[in-house]
């Protein structure tokens, strides 16, 4: 054919860095460098100011057993314990979650085809409060381990439970289609809220208002050695399982019906995926409360850089998002000296004009046309 | 790839769309399917490539039972080119057609100097050279058709299934599109919804009415007078076309 007539009419699209193989692993580079000092300097900064240099040596330290310089004058100052016993913890768990909530965003958005899913999507966010209101208000009273777990109990069942709910509404009476999801995680995230407010106006109890408040605005502050296990583990299966999934999410997006004829029955993935993001997104909810816009943004951000192509967009997400809430953790604790705000806030003051921006700017379409 | 399909039967929501319908596409042969709008063409073309499971019938593209087969066994002897093709998240062109690669893929294999071989040759036989870093979405209807054909080729099929694939096209691209597929030489099963082309293109058709076929032919046969104005409803003249020689019709008033 020779009737190419017209040169593109739009500048093109060719992204010769992150598309060729090596400049793909030299950004991958770039980024785990940035990642190890975006910890670096959250951990150096905050009431008590430590210097980069000495927060480095404890880590080092602590981590591998190296001795740099004099450590056992470190070690005796107040800065290793606030270093390795409350921020680092703290840090690694933002950088967790940052990572899974990315991930499950771009999971969800691929799963349901909608450039408006997030991980909260499927009835977790009002499944989880809901979980969370329950636990706090009225509590598991003296059922064994589970009045010791409480809140995030509470909140993992509540997420999980919204979620499966939703996957059965939808996949009533025929084939469980994106829309319908869609759909059934709004009637559900209503139901949820309904029986949630129900709680708290019958329940009449101030404190535990303020208490429900702060955990639906999401914090890292609880973020302790003992609780990280858990969500590392949970996390690092949930990468390496999604890393190898690129491929069919690429033909999820195209479709049902497209992907049947390139030798993909999305069904059955959509269905595992979903039941894999929702106890990923459980256990993230259950250990720092909901934190918004960062499973929604971040994925759309990295697709306006590196395109569609899961094999490009996961691994590059899941650092982004990871480095994003270790930065908007470390906001959240020195913005306003001495007051320790709700993470969640500094998401949605950051993520909001990040967004208006993309919405502005030319060249990045959500999807649409 | 001869495909055979035999007595098949298709329900959507307890009507019957598709009656024990039986058509068969010899080797390297282009048939057509005709019929107007709601009359199961599309139905049967998805049964054929498994979106929807009929109720019963058999598909056999040569030795393979294609209602027995995997998706991926059955994708990578048969491209398709369907009707929605709309994407919720954009991709460049070169993408999309690596698409077509998947089927010969397994989970971890990484696309090879040999791929993009394949997908450039793709690209390249639909037209599309200077466009494969253009992003999808920017495309016009016919060039995301083109797109979607290139994906379908770069898949290397050796029986293509095309379901209306030049509605919404200009004349030109409508010719183009046909003249590439015709070009594979390979077994072609199309819905068509132009009575000229399909005339002109086709080397067998199949005229559906009501999900069952009403005719079966060469072109010539098929399409005369009475058949077009019962299974179509519209009064029209059929002439030899002095220039080409083709089969000419002339639409006269719906009845």
């Amino acid at each position: 054919m020779t009737d190419i007539q017209a040169q593109p009419l739009r500048p093109s699209y060719e992204r010769a860095l992150v598309t060729s193989r090596y400049g793909f692993l030299l950004v991958q580079l770039v980024l785990l460098a940035i990642a190890i000092f975006s910890i670096g300097v959250a951990i150096s900064i905050g009431q008590v100011h430590i210097p980069l240099g000495d927060s480095f040596r404890i880590l080092v330290y602590k981590l591998s057993g190296i001795e740099i310089g004099d450590i056992p004058a470190l070690l005796q100052g107040q800065g290793a314990n606030i270093i390795w016993n409350i921020r680092f913890p703290r840090v690694l768990l933002a950088l967790l979650i940052g990572a899974g909530l990315s991930l499950c965003g771009t999971i969800m958005q691929a799963a349901v085809q909608n450039p408006l899913a997030d991980p909260y999507i499927l009835g977790v966010s009002s499944g989880a409060t809901l979980g969370a209101t329950f636990a706090i208000m009225i509590g598991f009273g003296s059922i064994g381990f589970l009045s010791q777990m409480g809140v995030a109990f509470g909140a993992f069942a509540g997420a999980f439970g919204a979620a499966m709910m939703v996957m059965v509404l939808a996949g009533l009476g025929g084939k469980m289609s994106s829309v319908k999801l869609v759909l059934s995680g709004m009637v559900i995230n209503a139901l949820c809220t309904a029986f949630a407010n129900f709680i708290i106006y019958l329940a009449n109890n101030t404190e535990g208002i303020r208490t429900v408040t702060f955990w639906t605005m999401g914090s890292l502050a609880a973020a302790k050695w003992d609780k990280l296990p858990l969500v590392a583990i949970v996390m690092g299966l949930a990468v390496l399982f999604f890393l190898l999934q690129s491929r069919i999410l690429n033909t999820m997006l195209m479709g049902d019906e497209a992907a049947v004829t390139l030798g993909i029955n999305l069904s059955a993935y959509r269905r595992l995926y979903l039941l894999l993001t929702a106890i990923v997104t459980g256990v993230l909810v259950a250990s720092c409360g909901m934190i918004g816009f960062v499973g929604l943004i971040i994925p759309h951000l990295i697709r306006g850089l590196v395109g569609s192509d899961h094999r490009r967009l996961l691994p590059t997400s899941i650092w982004i998002g990871g480095i994003f809430l270790v930065w908007t953790d470390l906001l959240a604790r020195v913005l306003i000296p001495k007051v320790e705000l709700p993470i969640g806030i500094i998401t949605a003051l950051i993520g909001g004009p990040l967004f208006m921006y993309m919405l502005i700017k030319k060249g990045y379409s959500f999807g649409g046309k | 790839m001869e495909l055979n399909v035999r007595d098949l039967s298709v329900s959507l929501g307890g009507a019957s769309i598709v009656n024990k319908i039986s058509l068969q596409v010899q080797e390297k042969k282009f048939v057509g399917l005709l019929g107007p709008n709601g009359c199961g063409k599309s139905t049967l073309l998805k049964s054929i490539y498994k979106v929807i499971k009929p109720d019963e019938g058999q598909v056999h593209l040569s030795g393979t039972d294609l209602l027995k087969s995997s998706p991926k066994a059955v994708s990578q002897l048969m491209g398709v080119v369907g009707q929605f093709n709309d994407l919720s998240f954009d991709f460049t062109v070169r993408e999309m057609v690596m698409m077509g690669r998947t089927p010969h893929k397994k989970l971890l294999d990484a696309d090879n100097a040999a791929d993009f071989r394949i997908v450039d040759e793709a690209i390249r036989k639909v037209g599309l050279e200077a466009y494969s870093s253009r992003s999808y979405l920017s495309l016009s209807g016919g060039e995301k058709q083109r797109v979607i054909l290139a994906r379908a080729l770069a898949q290397q099929p050796q029986f293509l299934v095309l379901d209306e694939p030049t509605n919404h096209l200009d004349v030109k691209y409508q010719l183009q599109i046909l003249n590439i597929v015709r070009s594979l030489n390979i077994g072609v099963l199309a819905a068509l919804h132009d009575l000229s082309l399909a005339a002109k293109y086709c080397d067998y058709l199949y005229l559906i009415k009501k999900g069952k076929v009403a005719a079966r032919g060469e072109p010539k046969e098929v399409l005369t007078r009475e058949r077009i104005a019962d299974v179509f409803e519209v009064e029209c003249e059929i002439y030899d076309i002095p220039v080409t020689g083709g089969l000419g019709i002339a639409y006269l008033a719906s009845k």
